[in-house]
């Protein structure tokens, strides 16, 4: 088991090294070169020896690899630049959005598990009758579903046409707890129909799969009741895959926040990437594409991790 | 990614009756949801060819004293913010995302079956490079990164075609890939390479079409995705530039008339979710009839 977590945990390792060089490699492609950014300022820059030497202060004189290595430090060390729209680090921009984008994930999680679970069981109970249908293509069309038209069209019901809910807008919780459970409700609803679609998709087919297993068979033949054999027998092989789609639900979840922060007006880290994409703020958006990878690389180390002690068939060196 | 050991044999609704080959076509009409999502392609197909002759105005066609009108005889969904026919725009809309999404899967699947093919062929040191790669594509989601490289090297329709193809070619490899490594050891290939064949005609002649199955599905799949990822993008104004038809753009610039005229961006976005909703469940369907053993495989390997 050891020598699998260690082999788990260089192969991160080594993905994430080839994402830095990506990324380093498109925020080299990026257009806008600081110097000359300066010198279209102050006329002094234009001239050539000056331009030298700030690239000799920039580092930017220096061979590529070297260039990225010390880029690599700087990323490691909490440096991730000045935003050029505020002027702001992109560090305390991050940490300061970071709270709202994490009660919107919350709020999605808690929505997708709420919907997506009990659809999931009930059409793989009724497997094949018009509940199962009607369950299974809801959930093809939340996967389906675009979160900006979902989004669009759930403000001009709740919040233009019958005005029950606020249409855009955010209220920290410190502020006034029911209006902020009152403006994440919809944000949160929005960003949950994909994973729920998911997870009920993936929790009929889990749960199918290990129904027609022997076991089942043997459990039912016993004379258990159906309930006892679903809780007792049937509930722990469903549940172990479907932890782990909803741990993959959320590098979803980080593109929806893109679309629904920016159109719910919620101050978070995706409004804060959407709005960097408009004003092709590169810095911004090089932290955003980096953080999202490292954040999914963990996610499948934990995931692999949890499917190494749980399940002892997963084997490392499978070709499959 | 999960390894995830498949050796217990899943059974599927055959199970007890004599195993007859059934026609594929015959199977994906007897599917409900496939069906409604083969007719929905056919008419968006149809909309998207003969756009000219059924869109009632010229998309362009700007009346400056019409503007966001609700809808009436004239103008069957209204205008827009420039006075142009919204009903004339959808139906001429359908074309760039059709065309995207054919394109783009058509490209990412020429790049993926490719390095597939070669990576579970070759294996050894070519496999570990390309699944590498693979992986790193996969950990970025695609759309942060479609978004940067759209801002990077400018918005338009070919650039968006590109990206998409450039981003959607891992589940292709992975895909292609898994089926080469289970057909590789079977004794007609032996037979093929006692003969003589080269490494090429075996990928291209015996392992591509033995593979087929699973990659029309994920080509069904991917069109829907490869749909709403250009949308997405033409939501941030990546996409084909104006004044062409799109519907992404259409829900863009919809949005913010939102209070006054609802149709002008519920209806684009409307288009979108059957486009992407029709490719799903055909290729749901198509996964149902071709590949039993495949179910759940998909959500597994994103």
């Amino acid at each position: 088991m050891r020598h699998y977590v260690v082999e788990r945990l260089l192969y991160s390792f080594l993905i994430l090294l080839l994402i830095s060089i990506l990324i380093f490699v498109l925020a080299r492609l990026m257009p806008g070169d600081p110097i000359h950014a300066a010198s279209m300022i102050n006329m002094d820059l234009a001239n050539k020896d000056i331009i030298k030497e700030l690239q000799h202060d920039f580092g930017l004189d220096k061979p590529l690899y070297l260039q990225y290595l010390y880029w690599l430090k700087d990323f490691i060390k909490g440096n991730w630049g000045v935003s050029f729209g505020s002027g702001e680090q992109v560090l305390t921009m991050f940490m300061r959005r970071l709270p709202v984008t994490l009660e919107l994930f919350i709020a999605a999680m808690i929505w997708a598990i709420v919907i997506g679970f009990p659809f999931g069981i009930i059409s793989a109970l009724k497997r094949d009758s018009w509940l199962d249908v009607f369950f299974s293509s809801t959930a093809v069309l939340g996967v389906s579903i675009p979160v900006f038209w979902e989004s669009i069209v759930l403000i001009y019901i709740f919040g233009v046409y019958f005005q029950v809910l606020p249409p855009s807008g955010f209220v920290p919780f410190s502020e006034s707890v029911l209006d902020n459970f009152l403006c994440m409700l919809m944000p949160g609803f929005v960003m949950g129909t994909h994973g729920a679609g998911l997870l009920s998709r993936y929790t009929r087919s889990c749960l199918l799969d290990v129904l027609s297993q022997d076991y089942i068979r043997t459990a039912r033949a016993k004379g258990l009741r159906e309930i006892t054999v679903l809780v007792r027998h049937a509930a722990k092989p469903v549940l172990i895959p479907v932890t782990t789609i909803m741990g993959l639900a959320w590098s979803y979840v980080i593109v929806g926040s893109f679309f629904v922060e920016y159109i719910f007006a919620l101050p978070g880290l995706g409004r804060m990437a959407a709005n960097a994409i408009f004003a092709r703020d590169f810095p911004v958006i090089q932290a955003t594409l980096f953080i999202t990878a490292i954040h999914i690389v963990c996610m499948n180390f934990l995931i692999d991790i949890i499917y190494g002690f749980v399940d002892p068939r997963v084997k490392i060196h499978d070709p499959a | 990614m999960i390894r995830h050991k498949q050796n217990n044999s899943r059974k599927n609704s055959t199970d007890g009756q004599q195993w007859k080959k059934p026609s594929v076509l015959r199977s994906l009409f007897k599917h409900k949801l496939s069906c409604i999502g083969l007719i929905i392609i056919m008419l968006l197909s149809f909309m998207a060819i003969f756009s000219p002759f059924i869109a009632p105005h010229d998309p362009n066609e700007q009346d400056l004293y019409h503007v966001l009108e609700p809808p009436s005889w004239n103008h069957l969904l209204g205008t827009d913010d420039v006075g142009r026919d919204l009903l004339s725009r959808i139906i001429y809309g359908s074309r760039v995302s059709l065309t995207v999404g054919i394109l783009s899967t058509l490209f990412s699947g020429i790049i993926g079956i490719v390095l597939g093919l070669i990576a579970g062929y070759r294996g050894g040191i070519i496999d570990m490079i390309i699944m590498r790669i693979t992986d790193t594509f996969m950990c970025i989601p695609g759309f942060v990164l479609l978004l940067v490289i759209a801002a990077v090297i400018g918005p338009g329709l070919i650039n968006i075609i590109i990206v998409v193809s450039v981003l959607g070619w891992t589940g292709f490899a992975r895909i292609t890939r898994a089926q080469v490594l289970q057909i590789r050891e079977m004794p007609y290939i032996e037979a093929a390479t006692a003969c003589g064949a080269s490494g090429l005609r075996i990928m291209f002649r015996h392992l591509l079409p033995n593979s087929a199955a699973p990659l029309i599905v994920t080509a069904s799949l991917s069109i829907g995705s490869a749909i709403m990822l250009e949308s997405g993008a033409a939501f941030f104004g990546l996409s084909i530039q104006p004044p062409t038809p799109s519907w992404g753009k259409a829900l863009r610039i919809g949005y913010s008339y939102l209070e006054i005229v609802p149709l002008f961006s519920i209806a684009p976005g409307l288009m979108i979710t059957l486009a992407v909703l029709a490719f799903n469940f055909l290729g749901d369907g198509l996964r149902d009839i071709l590949d039993p053993q495949l179910r759940g495989a998909r959500e597994r390997n994103k």
